[in-house]
Order: structure tokens, then C-alpha cells, then sequence
């Protein structure tokens, strides 16, 4: 009975917050207009409710089941409302962010905030679109991007009026500047360089006025608007021309044209960040944010608890997230950054390129019993074609295969029928079944997946050794030799959305070793019919055609298992509504997106009785307390 | 006496030197280095070797070992001690802006831990035996067999969460306080990090304070304090006295230590101290900043003993040289 109260209550309390909400979101463009035009949005000449509660872009319905669509459900807001839980614009928000940042530019960052750190870049600076996770995003600084018939040119179109955040116009000299910079400096402008210097292959660059930039490229770039358009930071020319050495420019503040300044930068303490008031956007519904850098988790969640601060950038453990869901001073949220865990394999060293037995290693993995272990159920399985199933590329109903008997047959079949003395097989030649995984000792999840699925695979007659071992060690130990098989067996790693919806994320992950792909850097996977879908994906112009090429390569990895996907983690982010209650869950992005603080799209208070459901339902949830 | 001086001089500079020369080459025999941070780990392998080189060479380490070795000798020259990789920085203003908060907190926390200590210790040792000293031992041995982080923990857990009166993270307000409003906050953060580190200090101090004084109430000259009928006060007075002197090492050792930071505590607290630096510089291979913070540490500790080798002699007489002699 008591659980049947906290799961009514909410749900309407989530109704007319919501239906508040749009009403605030009105009375609050109503202000901004009368204020005369401080920072009128440009994009719509009117913005009616309907606008209000949906993404100010007009986003493609063939996004596959609404997964791209910023938060679902709710949009049947505009009858009622209560003043008491309008969406309010914030004087100050404080955001407890997980790892120091330099000055938050693109060349200076530590990676020490992953998943966050695009993120934080992105309340900074801007894209030519927003974002990847959409097959086709948002115009953001670029009106429109206009291709050539064969993709090899892309006319991008800038909106007028931008400035940077001194005053200086942005201009398309900036965006020339932007992509030849990367190119230049591809070997210190960390994740990004890549889809500038690689895939797409950028050429040149040609200023044709000064909101229209041409970009040629060497190959077609079919994804242009999503990859580098959606992903790549806009820099301006008049800082950036003057460092000749970018991995050494973290002294001053940066300068962007995004929804916010930086004011303050407190080293390994805290930033502080001031809305951009003139941003085309829209004012930010924020005044300050302040992000103190909190690298505990556990002093992270305490303090959200006591008030200290507003949010939390991570994550709830799965522990937390059923008492969370109960303390009346905060609100659960799901979104997504799709993430995920997986088990990467070296498929080039015997015994482990013989696909069949990784096949078996696989089929032995009941990945839905890790999952309830080790997150207690706060995820989805993964699925033997790696893609996230949120992402707009992913192959529908693809799933993973778990048949410990047919694991049995399938070793027997390929020969690993000799046994040693405690089970474990061997191949023909003699050698045991036995492999080591190497874990980074700072992921406790990991680590407990990992030995969850060792003694799972033990049941076959496969024995994985699970190693812990720090970052660098881990890397190191990845890496061998250049053009030698590397000595390890396989590895844990982890990727958010940037790794799911890259269109030629594939490409990047699984393509052969050799000039293409990370391919000797990830597995070591080798398969020429893939390699040759992966490259032609890449150009091919229809995004039908291309899903298909994509689908096509998912089952390859899914019989031939270069990767095991552990789960992909539910995003669960607590914040506490009394601060501010204008969370927007961007997919791919989670809660802690630019869109959060923006006036224009859909709040995401709706989505909160389907968390506090599942908690109440999840016995293991209550097992946890 | 100048000789004696001399030859320690003369020594301190040979184990300075070593000191420069292992602080230079530890981080570099660890495995993994520097350049793979600058990417995630998935892309770390897929560097060119074009790129790795122009990421190398904007922090020198494209150089062959022993041209680094001489640019860092040259720096050190020149008092500079080269960039950061993680944080693009010199080290030398990493370590400047960090320093004053791992000299605020571990300082006070090494003051208050020697003070508590030392008056705990005393008054075991007087009280040998009794219900009080057994209570002082046990918890004292229980705080120093606690892990720090767990300690913190608690800590926050009840002063912060239940009582909610201290905050949970940092070193400064999130607000843009100043003046007196500034000192206050920054107060009030340092509380539970000092509380945790000094619970954490107490216990050596404890034992070594224990045991001098029950050491110095067994010695002849007590029982001829007692024997000529001086009063208790006096008698532990002429054996405190004495009892000081293991402390006083213990103490400037320990002050040795100090710009070391207390890694685990500044973690839990988000402390923005030297020991979360050189934590976070060893994870991410940051040799320049390695080599800079291990040489900021052997320099103090070096000169630390030396102050103790010293000073020594001021405190007890008993190893003084005779000046006379030797003069």
C-alpha cells in the first residue's frame, strides 16, 4: 500500500509541474521580449506553447522510437497549472563537476571528467549543429550547411549577429580557422582532432562572405552536420592564431561563443561561469553556475543530500538511487549519456583470433545476471553488436546470445576437448584455455562485472583471470610493440555516447589494423568483408543505404565477437527542484547539457514517476538498503 | 664545530643530489607515460607517430633521457621547473597555488596532532595503568588503526549530513565572499579534513609521548627527586622536561613531510592540496610535475633532519661536543 502512494503521488505532482512549467516557459519569453530584445531568439519569428514543450529544432520523426527526441512523454502540459513548481529561471546552480578541467578549451582538457567533459566544453563554446547524438541535429551556429551533390563540399551558412563572449564577431573566418587549427595541431587537440584530420578526411577551407565558409574534403562526408558539425568546437581566430603551442595555453580564461563565460577558475576547486547574456539562443535560465570539483563520489552525493550543492555530474550508484527516490528535497531523472562496458578481446593472438572460441566466451555470458548483480538491474544487457540500442545507428532487436550449452558444443566442435586436471580445456596443441582481462583498479564496477563473468565462462571450461591494474599500467600494457601482435589478452573499457553515435564509430572501433581505425589500438580485429562495409558506409550518401551498411557490420560482431558488451548503464541523475527545475534529458548528453540551460525546450520533470516505479518495484532495491 | 657543520653540509648536498637524480628517473621507470592521457584511452593507441611527436615536443619529452636530464638540471638552475603535460602549466605555479592550503591543512593538523598527543602521552604515562590510560590507549590505537578515508567518511557523515554543520568539499566558498565573510568559510571547510587528519597523526605522537615519560619516571634521578621529598608537580616536571626531546625529532620529521600533502584526506574533502596533485600527476605519468613535487619533498625533508641534527645539541646538552676541546 505504501508503495502504491509513492507511486501515485509523484505522477501527479510531475503532471502539474510540468503543465506549469509551460506556462512559466511562456511568461518567461514574455519577459525576455518585453525587456526589448536583450536576447530575442532568432530562430522562430513566434513561439507558441507547442514550441514551448518540444526541441526548438524540427526534429526528424524518423528518429528510431523517439530515442532522439530531447526527454519523451508529457507533452499534453497547457491545460493546468499551479504557480508553485513553474520551471524558474535560476539565479545560481552548484554543480558538484568530477575532475578539473585546465581552462576548458579544447586543447587543455585532462579527460579527467569523462563522461562529462564534452560537455563542459560545450556550455563554452559551440558547435556548427547540436548534436551528434541526432541524425539530423539542430542548426546551432550554422543556419543551414548546404552539400554538393557528391558531399565533397559543404556549404555551411553561419547565423548573423554571433559574437564571442569579448565582443568580437564570429565570423566564417573563424570557422576556417577552426578546422585548419586541428588539422595543424591534430597530435594535442585531444578527441577531437580526429573527425578533422580522419574521417571525414578534411582538405581546405574557403571563406566565400562572412557567414558563408565552404568545406572541401578529400572523400565524401555524407555526416558532415553530425560529425564534425555536431561535435567540434568553434574557436575563435583572433585567441587562437596567437598560440603556437596549445597544449600550453591554460593560463587565461577562455573565450567562446556558448551559453557561458567562465569568470573565475579556482584550480582543482571550482569554476565559476556567468550566462552569456547576449547568446542567440536565448538568455540562459541560469545566472551563475558554479561547479566546485568534487572527486569523491561518496563527499559528491552527501553533499547533494545536505544542500551544498544543486547537482551532482555523475551518475547515482545504483545503491543510492532508491533512497534518493524517497527524500522529498530531491528528484530522480533518468536521461542517458549511452554508455556502456565492454570486454574487448585481442583477436589477433592465438588461441583467441579463432572466432569460435570467442563465440563460446560469449555464449557462456548470462550478461542479465550481471546486470542485476552489479548495477541491480539500473541498465539494459548488452548486445553482442555493441552498438547502444539508443543510438540512432543501432540494429533493431539485436540482442546477446547466452547458451552455456551451446557454448559446450561449440568448444568441443572446434576442438578444445582436452581438459587439465581442474576442467579447464585446452587446445589441440596443449596449451590451457586460460586468459587474463585486464580491469583499471579505478572501476569497482568493472572489476566486480568482470569476475561476475569469469566464473560464469569457468562453467565451460574457459578460465579468465581478472587484473587489476592503474590506468597508465593498463594502457601500456595494451599497446605493443609497432607492428607486433600486442601480448595482452583482452581489456575492460568504458564509452559514452560519442563512442555509439559516430556514424563511423564502427569503422573507428573494428576495422583491421593498419592506417584505418583505432583497429591495432582497441581488439585487433580483422575481418575484410567489414572493413569494406565500414569504408563504404562512410560515403555513402543515403541514410537509409547507410543504416544498412551499419545494421550489416552489427551482425557481423555479432557472430564473430570481437567485443562482449557487459550493460549499458542507466543515466540516474538526482538534482534537487527547490534550486532549480528546468533539467532538459538531451540523449545522448543526460541532464548536464547546454539545452538544460536554455530557454525553448522541454523540461524534463515528467520523466520522474518511471524512476521512482522501477525503484519501487526493483526488489533488489530494497535488498540494497 | 665548523668542520662537524661542514661535513653535514657536505653530506645534505650528496643526498640532495641523489635525491635529484632518482626524483628524475622514478617516474620515468614506471610503466605507461604522459602522452596517452592527453586522449581517451580508447584512442590512445591511434596516435601517428607524426602526432606523438608533435604532442611529445611541446613539453620536451621528444628528447633523448639525457638532454631532458640536462634541461631539467638547467631549470632547476634557474629555479624553473618545467610544464605540466595534464595541466599545460610551469609546475612551478602548480605547486605555488597549492602549497599554502597543504601547508594550512597538514600544518595546523601536525601542530594540533603533536600537541594533542604529546598532553594525552604525558598524562597516560603519569597515570600508568589506571582505567584512564587504558581508555586513552584504546582510542587512540583504534583512531590510528581506522582508514583515514573511513574516518572522513564518518565524519562527514555526521557533522555534515545529520548536523549539517560543516561543509562537505573544497577549500574556498562557492560564494564570491571576501574579508572576514572569506576567513569564516574557509574556516569552516578546513574543520572536518584538519578533525580527520589530526585523529589520523595522533596515534605515533601518543605512543612515542607514553613511553618517553614512563622511560624518564623510571630513571635514577626521579626516585632522588622523590627520595629528597619534591612534590609530584615538580617531579613531572624535571621528567617532561627530558621526555621532549624523542618528540622534538618526531615532530621535525614529520614536519619533513608535510609539503607531501595528506593525498588520501584531500581527496575525500576535495582538499586542493600538494598530495592530490602529486596523486593525480602520478596516475596520469606527469614526469615534470613528478620531478618538481618529489624535490620540493626531499628538499624538506633534508632540510628538516638538518634543522633536527642542529638543533639538537641546543636542546640536550648531553651531545653537545666540548667546544673547548676540539677548539
Amino acid at each position: 500500500m505504501k508503495d502504491m502512494h509513492s507511486v501515485h503521488r509523484p505522477t501527479r505532482r510531475a503532471f502539474l509541474r510540468t503543465a506549469a512549467g509551460a506556462v512559466a516557459n511562456l511568461a518567461s519569453v514574455g519577459i525576455l521580449q518585453a525587456c526589448g530584445g536583450v536576447s530575442a531568439p532568432t530562430t522562430a519569428p513566434s513561439r507558441g506553447a507547442a514550441e514551448l514543450v518540444t526541441p526548438a529544432t524540427p526534429l526528424t520523426p524518423a528518429a528510431p522510437g523517439g530515442a532522439n527526441a530531447p526527454t519523451a512523454a508529457v507533452s499534453d502540459a497547457g491545460a493546468a497549472a499551479s504557480s508553485s513548481t513553474m520551471v524558474q529561471p535560476a539565479q545560481k546552480l552548484t554543480i558538484a563537476y568530477n575532475a578539473f578541467e585546465n581552462n576548458i578549451t579544447p586543447f587543455t582538457l585532462t579527460l579527467g571528467s569523462m563522461p562529462n567533459v564534452h560537455d563542459l566544453i560545450m556550455l563554452v563554446y559551440d558547435t556548427l549543429f547540436w548534436s551528434q547524438n541526432d541524425v539530423e541535429p539542430e542548426p546551432w551556429l550554422a543556419e543551414k550547411a548546404e552539400a554538393s551533390a557528391d558531399r565533397l563540399v559543404w556549404t555551411v551558412t553561419l547565423r548573423s549577429g554571433i559574437t564571442w563572449h569579448d565582443g568580437v564577431p564570429l565570423t566564417a573566418d573563424d570557422v576556417k580557422f577552426t578546422f585548419e587549427y586541428y588539422q595543424k595541431f591534430a597530435g594535442v587537440s585531444g578527441r577531437y582532432a580526429h573527425h578533422v584530420g580522419d574521417m571525414p578526411p578534411f582538405d581546405r577551407a574557403e571563406v566565400v562572405d562572412p557567414l558563408t565558409v565552404r568545406l572541401f574534403y578529400r572523400a565524401a562526408a555524407p555526416t558532415f552536420m553530425i560529425l564534425p558539425g555536431g561535435d567540434l568546437p568553434i574557436l575563435p581566430q583572433h585567441i587562437w592564431e596567437k598560440v603556437t603551442e596549445p597544449a600550453k595555453a591554460s593560463k587565461d580564461l577562455p573565450v567562446g561563443s556558448g551559453p557561458y563565460k567562465v569568470v573565475e577558475i579556482q584550480p582543482d576547486q571550482l569554476y565559476r561561469l556567468q550566462a552569456n547574456d547576449r547568446y542567440f539562443k536565448g538568455r540562459p535560465t541560469v545566472n551563475e553556475l558554479v561547479l566546485p570539483i568534487v572527486q569523491d563520489p561518496s563527499a559528491a552525493f552527501a553533499s547533494l543530500q545536505t544542500g551544498q550543492v544543486d547537482f551532482v555530474a555523475r551518475n547515482v550508484p545504483p545503491e543510492l538511487i532508491a533512497q534518493f527516490g524517497r527524500q522529498p528535497s530531491l528528484k530522480m531523472v533518468k536521461g542517458t549519456r549511452l554508455e556502456s562496458t565492454q570486454l574487448y578481446f585481442n583477436a589477433r593472438k592465438p588461441p583467441l583470433s579463432d572466432t569460435r572460441l570467442r563465440k563460446a566466451i560469449s555464449l557462456a555470458v548470462d550478461n542479465q545476471a550481471v546486470l542485476q548483480t552489479v548495477l541491480l538491474g539500473h541498465g539494459r544487457p548488452g548486445r553482442d553488436g555493441f552498438i547502444h540500442p539508443d543510438s540512432p545507428w543501432a540494429l533493431p532487436g539485436g540482442g546477446h546470445d547466452f547458451d552455456a550449452a551451446r557454448a559446450v558444443q561449440m568448444l568441443d566442435t572446434a576442438g578444445y576437448t582436452q581438459k587439465d586436471t581442474d576442467g579447464i580445456r585446452k587446445t589441440p596443441t596443449g596449451s590451457r584455455l586460460e586468459f587474463s582481462v585486464l580491469v583499471s583498479s579505478f572501476a569497482p564496477q568493472d572489476l566486480r562485472a568482470t569476475q561476475l563473468i569469469a566464473q560464469q565462462v569457468s562453467a565451460v571450461g574457459v578460465k579468465l583471470n581478472v587484473e587489476a591494474l592503474d590506468p597508465a599500467t593498463l594502457r601500456q600494457r595494451r599497446q605493443g610493440p609497432a607492428d607486433q601482435i600486442p601480448p595482452y589478452d583482452a581489456y575492460v573499457g568504458n564509452l559514452e555516447s560519442h563512442g555509439h553515435v559516430d556514424p563511423d564509430g564502427l569503422y573507428y572501433f573494428f576495422h583491421s589494423p593498419g592506417a584505418k581505425g583505432f583497429g591495432s589500438g582497441i581488439a585487433g580485429y580483422g575481418n575484410a568483408r567489414f572493413d569494406q562495409l565500414s569504408e563504404q558506409a562512410a560515403v555513402t550518401l543515403d541514410l537509409t543505404a547507410r543504416k544498412g551498411l551499419l545494421h550489416e557490420m552489427q551482425r557481423i560482431l555479432a557472430d564473430e565477437i570481437p567485443v562482449i558488451v557487459y550493460f549499458y548503464p542507466d543515466g540516474d541523475y538526482a538534482y534537487r527542484p527547490a534550486a532549480y527545475n528546468g533539467w532538459v534529458s538531451d540523449p545522448g548528453h543526460g541532464i548536464f547539457t547546454k539545452r538544460s540551460f536554455l530557454p525553448g525546450y522541454k523540461r524534463a520533470a515528467g520523466m520522474l514517476p518511471t524512476v521512482g516505479l522501477a525503484a519501487a518495484q526493483s526488489p533488489r532495491d530494497d535488498a540494497a538498503e | 664545530m665548523i668542520r662537524h657543520t661542514a661535513r653535514a653540509i657536505a653530506q645534505y648536498t650528496l643526498v640532495l643530489l641523489g635525491a635529484i637524480v632518482l626524483n628524475f628517473a622514478l617516474p620515468r621507470l614506471a610503466p605507461g607515460n604522459p602522452i596517452d592521457f592527453l586522449l581517451p584511452p580508447e584512442q590512445a593507441g591511434i596516435l601517428t607517430p607524426m602526432q606523438r611527436q608533435q604532442a611529445l615536443s611541446q613539453f620536451g619529452l621528444d628528447q633523448p633521457i639525457p638532454v631532458q636530464f640536462a634541461r631539467y638540471l638547467g631549470g632547476l638552475t634557474r629555479g624553473d621547473l618545467l610544464y605540466s603535460v595534464r595541466y599545460g602549466r610551469p609546475v612551478r605555479d602548480l605547486i605555488a597555488e597549492r602549497l599554502p592550503w597543504t601547508l594550512l591543512l597538514v600544518g595546523t593538523a601536525i601542530a594540533l596532532a603533536t600537541l594533542i598527543g604529546t598532553l594525552l602521552g604525558f598524562r597516560s604515562a603519569w597515570r600508568r595503568g589506571t582505567a584512564e590510560d587504558i581508555a586513552y590507549l584504546s582510542l587512540v590505537i583504534l583512531a590510528d588503526s581506522l582508514p583515514v578515508f573511513f574516518v572522513g567518511m564518518m565524519l562527514i557523515l555526521v557533522f555534515a549530513v545529520q548536523l549539517g554543520l560543516f561543509p562537505i568539499y573544497g577549500a574556498v566558498p562557492t560564494t564570491t565572499a571576501t574579508g572576514v565573510a572569506f576567513v569564516v568559510a574557509v574556516g569552516k571547510r578546513l574543520t572536518l579534513p584538519l578533525a580527520t587528519l589530526t585523529l589520523a597523526s595522533i596515534g605515533p605522537i601518543y605512543l612515542v609521548a607514553r613511553s618517553a615519560l614512563m622511560s624518564e619516571l623510571q630513571e635514577d634521578y626521579v626516585l632522588m627527586a622523590e627520595a629528597k621529598g619534591l612534590d609530584r608537580r615538580g617531579v613531572r616536571r624535571h621528567a617532561q622536561r627530558n621526555a621532549l626531546l624523542p618528540l622534538w625529532t618526531v615532530a621535525l620529521l614529520n614536519l619533513g613531510t608535510l609539503v607531501g600533502g595528506a593525498t588520501i584526506v584531500e581527496t575525500v574533502f576535495s582538499y586542493p592540496g600538494l598530495g592530490r596533485l602529486i596523486y593525480q600527476s602520478v596516475i596520469a605519468r606527469d614526469y615534470p610535475v613528478l620531478q618538481g613535487t618529489f624535490l620540493l619533498l626531499s628538499v624538506s625533508v633534508i632540510a628538516a633532519n638538518f634543522i633536527a641534527d642542529v638543533a639538537y645539541p641546543l636542546l640536550d646538552p648531553r651531545v653537545r661536543r666540548p667546544v673547548g676541546v676540539s677548539a
